[in-house]
């Protein structure tokens, strides 16, 4: 459900809403929305699956469901979607992670014709967000595949700036997207979502994938994005990726709890999970 | 009016009942379990019924769909509980009705009718803080482990949570299993609530989690073919459109939450079979916002960092 903002902070603060039955603002020279919607059905997922050269896919795709920011002067497009997830997650190819039961099976009598599938079933992804520059600039939809450039990050020394984003400024726009998530048939979650807030200095978001296979692992990956709103034409977004992991093993030697009911939400463990990348990037445009 | 039928009544308002009324009900529902087979014989007509996963609200709107119990006789395949809101109610109202009515409504097992799998996925935690112990959650997960693991109906429909085992050939193996207890981490048991179909594999396939088998098109027909049978139903999987059939209509998936978790967007089913076995999907949505109670509260703004 989308987050209310009060009408006289909005006015305040210059924010148009889209209209249309769209769902989002124009504000500081900013186009920002959010698509909420159901799941693929089973003949658009085996579209996908086609398309992605694979047999699996997470068990809810919500492949129409994004969030798209457009800077309006520039036609820079941030665009945060399943789809580009996937494509990272195919890419990428990690190895499947055995659960805990897997021990005792391996001693069971097995069947003769059997297949073992080798697919990364965490459907963990490298991804961190897709950038265009659209060449037509009227129309606000539509995957960055269409841009005619894709601009560059670039390695940086700057941080974002996580006191400033913790002061209460009043939040004119909120939402929170799911872009896949599955339930590993019960042995834990893999999801994926992206969260946007809007104040009146800027926005931020936070694209999240967050993965609990119980009993054998933890990993987060994370990207925030951060820009703040300034008269110049060319805005300046800066990005953080941030990956972490541990195993269920190493937790409990550190003495935290190791039952899967304590990690329902990533937030209660992030900050312990030792970190395993971290940088700092900035968009520029070319 | 009996103490049992009001007590009906109250769980169809979504009130739970209390503590001692839970352990009485258990009681009961536990004598009339334990009588049944580990293949409970159905008679048609029956409407069969996917998972539920504590989607209160929904369940209601199933039984608007499917008709009342006792006047439509039901056979739900396990997964009443976790996930959802009302783990607590959905699962109470159903062991109340089969309690009521022994013989126009069977609960089989599903895979979150577990001790383990319940701590990890809401049942626990929503029995704790409804009644501030977990005493009904013992209760409950103590009745579990009496439920029936499959169901024959008319002798030509097999039905089942999950799916087949390469550990079992035969309604017979079924028949034998000691299923009064925990769901087992491998066996037949273990299979029977957890394993899928898979369309990549034609005999047997092994997860790639290293755990939980899925089996293909060629094992489904020599199950039907060995055991007499006209197809198997299960649930156990999301699917979009509320039922799917595999394998040239020897299996089909049943799904009965619709709009899952509150936010996948799908539709849920029902197969109503008639005397003669006919079948009949009828497909479902959400219930209307406004039958929930209370209307969904806004979510404070999210200052996340």
């Amino acid at each position: 459900m989308e987050w209310e903002s009060d009408e006289r902070e909005l006015k305040a603060a210059g924010a148009v809403p889209l209209g249309g039955g769209r769902v989002g603002f124009l504000i500081g020279g900013w186009e920002i929305e959010t698509a909420k919607r159901s799941i693929l059905n089973s003949s658009l997922l085996q579209q996908w699956e086609e398309k992605l050269q694979t047999t699996h896919l997470p068990e809810m795709v919500f492949g129409e469901s994004c969030l798209i920011l457009k800077h309006v002067n520039s036609s820079i497009k941030l665009h945060f979607n399943a789809y580009d997830a996937l494509c990272g997650w195919k890419l990428e190819a990690l190895p499947p992670v055995e659960v805990p039961a897997a021990a005792l099976w391996k001693f069971r009598c097995q069947p003769t014709d059997q297949v073992i599938l080798d697919y990364d079933y965490t459907f963990t992804t490298p991804y961190s967000g897709s950038a265009g520059v659209e060449k037509s600039p009227e129309s606000g939809r539509g995957p960055p595949g269409e841009s005619i450039c894709s601009p560059h990050w670039e390695d940086c020394e700057e941080q974002i700036d996580m006191v400033a984003l913790s002061a209460k400024e009043s939040i004119l726009f909120y939402d929170e997207v799911v872009l896949y998530e599955d339930e590993l048939a019960d042995n834990g979650i893999s999801l994926l979502t992206v969260k946007v807030r809007v104040m009146p200095s800027g926005w931020f978001l936070l694209l999240r994938f967050w993965l609990r296979v119980d009993g054998v692992l933890m990993r987060l990956r994370d990207t925030r994005m951060h820009c703040s709103f300034r008269e110049s034409t060319e805005p300046v977004i800066l990005r953080e990726i941030c990956w972490r992991e541990a195993t269920f093993k190493a937790l409990s030697s550190k003495g935290y709890p190791t039952d899967s009911a304590a990690y329902s939400d990533p937030g209660i463990i992030s900050e312990k999970l030792p970190m395993a990348m971290r940088k700092t990037q900035k968009l520029i445009v070319k | 009016m009996s103490d049992l039928d009001r007590q009906i009544e109250q769980l169809k308002r979504c009130e739970p009942l209390t503590e001692t009324e839970v352990k009485a009900l258990c009681l009961k529902a536990m004598e009339i379990l334990v009588e049944e087979s580990n293949v409970q014989r159905v008679d048609a007509p029956v409407t069969i019924c996917g998972d539920i996963h504590g989607q209160f609200y929904d369940m209601k709107e199933l039984l608007r769909v499917g008709g009342d119990c006792p006047k439509t006789n039901y056979l739900f395949l396990g997964d009443f509980v976790d996930r959802g809101f009302y783990s607590v109610e959905t699962f109470l109202l159903l062991l109340a009705l089969k309690v009521r009515y022994p013989d126009r409504i069977t609960l089989i097992r599903g895979n979150h009718e577990s001790r383990q799998i319940t701590q990890v996925y809401g049942f626990y935690d929503e029995c704790l803080r409804k009644y501030g112990s977990v005493n009904v959650w013992r209760y409950c997960t103590d009745i579990f482990d009496y439920l029936s693991l499959s169901a024959l109906i008319e002798n030509r429909i097999f039905c089942v949570h999950g799916g087949l085992s390469p550990a079992i050939s035969t309604l017979d193996q079924i028949r034998v299993i000691d299923r009064k207890q925990e769901v087992p981490h491998d066996g037949a048991m273990c299979d029977l609530l957890w394993s899928d179909p898979e369309d990549i594999v034609d005999g047997w396939g092994l997860s790639p989690r290293g755990a939980g088998f899925l089996f293909g098109g060629s094992v489904v027909s020599s199950f039907n073919h060995t055991n007499n049978i006209d197809y198997i139903c299960r649930a156990h999987q999301l699917v979009m459109e509320g039922y799917k059939w595999m394998f040239n209509s020897q299996i089909v998936t049943v799904w009965s939450a619709p709009n899952y978790c509150y936010r996948c967007g799908n539709v849920a089913a029902i197969l109503e079979l008639n005397e003669n076995l006919e079948s009949e999907f009828r497909v479902f949505e959400a219930a209307p916002q406004e039958s929930r109670g209370a209307p969904a509260k806004k979510p404070p703004p999210d200052y996340f960092l």
